[in-house]
This record gives structure tokens, sequence and C-alpha cells, in this order.
């Protein structure tokens, strides 16, 4: 597609200065008495790969109909490209959506579903005609043009239906679990190659999904749907290096939990007092709250340090016995029982291939980490 | 061969026997060179010769297949549009009356139908002056009512079970409803649609009840024909008769099946896929 070459820094974080391209303003969906969507408000820019995070039932998909317009919002407002789209019908609307079930027509060949959009806007067949070539070989399905869906595999649907919803060159492209289908080998090698068409198309998308490595790889910004509500907005490592919640920790990642109370809260560093780890737990770093206010630490298991011998050069250091080793090729996960019973678990990447003081099930280790691995949520 | 699976096997037999039977010697006397009827005189073909020569036959014949040719053209519009409402709208008022009205008929017996309907186009005529008298015409509303039903059902079932996100993708890319219909809910469910209008034919053409209520004069159909000639006794011309009848009917009752069978095992493209995510969280 000639038109979009000249953008190239799409992935780059985007112009806040600019008014954001979708505006969803205080969304509410209610199924009778059911909250599906729950007062939402997010705002997209032009150009972004934003997705929607959550587990099954957290009201991802009914929030991306409401903007493909298949749902009535109960309340509140979407605004596209400065737009209210109130009362506007799915036909009349500038998005396209990706389906999850991929709903390519049965009866069509490949080709006819990928024109479909077109046709009915009354494009001129020659028009046409070039337009689904371009996209067939942008989606890499040269030569399937005349197959039916029920003649192609499960990623070559995937990929015409992706065709489908792209030919229209739409400003904003909501994509329902696109990859939710497809077996994990598969699924991670789509991944960059709707990234790439993301980026060459310059399309805005918003993508669906309910799994966190998914989310994390195709994203500029994701938000992490619960029970409805929209509970963190933010780029990826944001979101994974500081989730404002515990709920986000535990969803986002594995991580290790201490519950405890503060202790100290000074300029510099804190300490929470954590019965849970046997010890106060070093902050190099103030926090938000009062003296004894009850709250979680969350270390994730990459940040904890594990070893044979005493670690001086950290402040937060504990001991443990190792309960079960799980060899991961790429990083070996420890589960350490700490004298108060909690069980932590560390990952360690596997840098030598047979290290001679590996560390075993029954060995008495050391934990240590630093004062700025750990964040603290509300408990 | 275990007693009980050869006990199966004869009672199979005996059941098809029983069934097919009377069917099979009507087919063979139909071939038979006497002229009585339970006597075998030889093989030959001239009752079928004979029929083709009789004029009150051949236009009962032609008639019954107009009738069944309308009247199942017209089911398949009338029962479509029920199913498609019963089965998209899924609220208004008068729902349920609705889907009541369309499977009445499937219950009810026929001397009702065929009474009520009488008495419906009596009240009719005198009321609006149409439909003037009684014939083909209403004949064929008869069976469009009650074929309309058998089609509504088979449609409805196909309905239920199409994907639809088929319906929102094609609106999604820009298709008003009503071209969504013609576009995409008709060609998917058209298998459905093809063995309904089938059935609806097949059971015009079989109809003798209804169509004796709600007939007048000059409009005899095949089965009131061979009625009427069988009350002045059998004759092998009505034996050839039955067996052309049996054979149509057949063929149909066979496309249409084969039909919904194909379209069984289409179905799972336009149904919605399974998905593999729903175990998580
Ligand atoms: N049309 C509907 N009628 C009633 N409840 C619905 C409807 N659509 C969705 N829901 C409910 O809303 C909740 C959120 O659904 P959904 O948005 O599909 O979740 P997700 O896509 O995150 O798995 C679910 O509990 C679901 O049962
Ligand atoms: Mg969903």
């Amino acid at each position: 597609m000639s038109e979009t070459t000249a953008q190239t820094e799409i992935r780059s974080p985007t112009d806040p200065e600019s008014p954001p391209f979708l505006q969803i303003r205080n969304i509410t969906k209610r199924f009778g008495a059911f909250v599906a969507v729950d007062n939402v408000s997010l705002d997209i820019h032009q150009g972004e790969l934003f997705c929607l995070l959550g587990g099954s039932g957290s009201g991802k998909s009914t929030l991306l109909r409401m903007l493909s317009g298949f749902e009535t919002p109960s309340s509140g407002q979407i605004l596209i490209a400065g737009k209210d789209q109130a009362g506007v019908p799915p036909y009349k609307r500038d998005t396209n959506m990706m389906f999850q079930s991929y709903a390519l027509f049965p009866h069509m060949t490949v080709e006819k579903n990928i024109a479909y959009g077109l046709k009915r806007e009354g494009v001129p067949r020659a028009e046409i005609a070039t337009r689904v070539t371009d996209m067939l070989s942008l989606v890499k399905l040269n030569g399937f043009a005349a197959r039916k869906p029920n003649q192609l595999s499960g990623g070559q649907r995937q990929r015409v239906a992706l065709a489908r919803s792209l030919i229209k060159r739409p400003k904003l492209l909501l994509l329902d679990e696109p990859l939710g289908a497809l077996d994990k080998k598969l699924r991670e090698e789509t991944q960059f190659e709707l990234i790439k068409i993301q980026e060459t198309l310059g399309v805005t998308f918003v993508v669906v999904t309910h799994d966190q490595e998914e989310a994390m790889t195709l994203s500029t910004r994701m938000g992490v749907m619960a029970d409805g509500k929209l509970v963190q907005v933010g780029a990826p490592h944001e979101i994974y290096e500081y989730p404002r919640s515990r709920f986000v920790a535990e969803f986002i990642g594995s991580v290790n939990i201490f519950e405890g109370r503060i202790e100290q809260d000074g300029e510099d560093h804190a300490v929470i007092g954590s019965p849970d780890a046997g010890m106060g737990i070093y902050l190099s770093h103030g926090i938000t709250g009062t003296l004894g206010q009850e709250v979680a630490v969350a270390v994730r298991p990459e940040k904890i340090r594990i070893g044979k011998s005493p670690m001086e050069d950290l402040p937060n250091t504990t001991q443990g016995t190792v309960d079960e080793v799980a060899y991961m090729g790429n990083l070996s996960v420890f589960h350490v029982r700490l004298e108060t019973g909690k069980i932590i678990s560390v990952s360690q990447s596997n840098l030598v291939r047979s290290p001679e003081d590996a560390i075993t099930w029954g060995d008495r280790v050391t934990l240590g980490w630093d004062g700025a691995a750990s964040v603290v949520v509300p408990s | 061969m275990t007693p009980s699976s050869l006990f199966l096997r004869i009672t199979a037999w005996l059941g098809f026997l029983f069934l097919y039977a009377p069917i099979a010697s009507l087919v063979i006397f139909s071939f038979n060179e006497s002229k009585l009827v339970t006597v075998w005189g030889g093989f030959s073909t001239k009752w079928y010769g004979a029929l083709f020569r009789d004029p009150q036959i051949l236009a009962a014949g032609w008639i019954s297949l107009k009738i069944g040719f309308f009247s199942a053209t017209i089911a398949v519009v009338i029962g479509t549009l029920a199913a498609y409402v019963l089965s998209r709208f899924s609220r208004f008022r008068g729902r349920t009356w609705l889907s009541g009205a369309i499977a009445a008929p499937l219950v009810m017996p026929d001397v009702i139908i065929g009474l009520s309907l009488l008495l419906l186009f009596v009240a009719m005529e005198h009321l609006f002056g149409w439909p003037q008298g009684r014939g083909i015409l209403t004949i064929v509303i008869a069976h469009a009512t009650f074929g309309a039903a058998y089609v509504a059902v088979v449609a409805q079932s196909r309905l239920v079970g199409m994907d639809l996100s088929l319906e929102e993708a094609a609106e999604d890319l820009g298709a008003h409803p009503v071209r969504v219909f013609f576009d995409i809910t008709l060609p998917v469910i058209a298998p459905a649609l093809v063995s309904g209008w089938l059935l609806a034919f097949t059971l015009s053409l079989d109809d003798l009840v209804i169509a004796s209520f709600v007939t007048g004069p000059g409009a005899s159909t095949l089965p009131m024909v061979i009625f009427s000639k069988v009350r002045l006794g059998v004759s092998p011309d009505v034996n050839a008769l039955a067996t052309l009848v049996i054979g149509i009917v057949s063929i149909g009752i066979l496309v249409a099946a084969s039909n919904l069978h194909r379209a069984a095992r289409d179905k799972e493209d336009a149904a919605p896929s399974h998905r593999t995510n729903e175990d998580m969280s």
C-alpha cells in the first residue's frame, strides 16, 4: 500500500498533545442487572496498538462490540476522530472488526470474502481486484484466492479474516482474540506478523486478548480489565514493573506477595515489616501511605537472587530450603520455603550448561533482593 | 451369529416387510400384463401407456404438479420469513403466539385444517369477493399454509445453528441489514430451504384430505382422481399411477434428506467455532 510507507516510527510513544483518536468516556453496559462494562474511560491515539487484557468474562468483548456498534452503551460516550458514535449503526462506522470466530462467509471464496467490504462500498471492479491482490500478498495468501474457507488451515483462515477486516483501510481496527484459536507456536509467529502489518499500514489497533504474554508482545499500551472495570492502563513494562494493585501484580506474570505494615517511611527509603517474610523489607524509595497501614509487597521471581553464600551487598536477605526445582531450559524456577513457612518462587537464568555448584532440592540457600526490586501495592 | 442378533435381524426384516410389502406388491402388479389385479399374467408396461393416454389423469397430474410447485414456493417464502423473525428477534410482542401458530399445522388433523380453511375461504368470498369460488388457487393457498410450517421448522434449526457473527461481519463491512439477509443469511441457509421446498412439494402432491375440502369444480388433484377410481374397483392403471407418485415422492424425500445431511456436514463453517481459550481463568 503506497500511501502508508511514509509512516515509520509508529511504535514510538504517541504525541500526547494531539487529540486522542478514540475517546471512551464513562462507558457502562448493563445486561439486565448485570454490569458487564463498568464506567470505563480510555483515550487511544492514532497509530497505537492497544491491548485490552483480562480474564474470560471481564467485559473485553462487550467493550469492543460497543466500539463497533453491535452493542449500545447503557451510558457514556464514544468518540472516534472527535465524532460521537451514539446512534451510528455498525454498517456506517469507520471501524472494522476481526471476529473471534473469524466469521468467514462459508459460501464465498477467499477472494470474495476479502472483496466484500469494497463491493458494498461501491468501489469500481478494477480497483477491487488490485486491492484484493495487494491484500492477499500482504497476508501471504497469494494462490489461495479461489479457495473456500473450509479448504484452509486455521492459520490461513485467520489471515483471511485479517485481510477482510483491513481491506476498507479502516482508521480503527478492532480485533477480538485474533490469535486465540491458533496453536502456541503459530500464535507466536503470527504476533510479529500482526505487529508488522500494523506498522506498515499505520492503522490504530485495539486488540482483545486474555493472554498476558500476547498483550506484552503486541501492545504499545495496554489496559487490564477485571469485572468490567479498567483497572490499569500503561505501557507493558509499566504494567509489569509498576502494578498499581495486587490484582494487576498477580495477573501479569508471576509474583511473590508479602503482607505487611508500613514501619518506616522516609524521603529516600521505607521499611515494610512483614511477618510473612520474617523481616522488615527495605525499599530504596519513599512510599505514599501512613505508618502502620497494611500493604502488600510484590517481588518478581527474576528479581530475587539465589545462592549458597551470604549476600552482604543486598539490603534484603533471608534464608530458606529449596522445596522444588523446575528446569525450563532457558531458566530454572526454584520454590524456596522460608522459616516462616512462606514459599517464595525465584527464577534464575541458566547461564552455564551444567554448573558445578548447582542448587538442588533440599539445599539451604540465601535469597536476596535490591531495595528497588519490589513494589508496594494496597493490600 | 448369536441367537439374539438373529432374532433382531428377523424382527427388522419382518418390520420392513410389514411396511413395504404392500408398496412392493403395488409396484410389481403395475407391470402386470393381466387386467386382473390378483393374477400375474406376465411383464408389461401397457398400463403406463394407458395412463399417458388418459386425459383425466394427465390433467389431474398437471394440476397437482402446478399446485405443488406454487404452494411449495409460497411456503418457502413465508416459512423462511417466519423462521428468520423467530430466530433473530428474540423479544417482541406476539412471539409466543407466532411460534405456536407456525407449529400448529404440524399437529392439527388434516380434517380440521381443511374444514377451517374452507370456512375461511367461504367467509372471505362473502366479505371481499375473493377468492372467487374454489379451485386451484384455494388449494395452493391451503397447501402453502401447512407447507410453510414445515419449511419454518427446517429453516429455523439452520438459522439457530448459524454463527451470528457471520451476519455481524457483513454488517461491519458496510452492508445494510436487509442486504446482509440476502448476501449472507439466505445463502447459508439455502440447503435447508431446498429441503423445505421439496418437503412442501411432496406433502402437497400427497395431500387428499385438505385438498378435497377446499377444491372446487374442475380442480381435481391426482390423489382425488386415484381415490375416486379406486372406489370403482382397483384397476392396474391405478397401480401404475401410484407407482409413479411413489417414485416422485421418494426422489423428493431422498434429495431433501441428502441435502440436509450435506448441510449438516458443512455446518461447521457456519457454526460458532469452538474456542480453545474458554477454559482459562
Ligand atoms: N448479550 C448478552 N446478554 C447477557 N449477558 C452478556 C451478553 N454479552 C455478554 N454478557 C456477559 O457479560 C460478561 C462479559 O462478557 P464478554 O465481554 O464477552 O467477556 P470477555 O470477552 O472479557 O470474555 C460475561 O459475564 C457475559 O456473560
Ligand atoms: Mg470475549
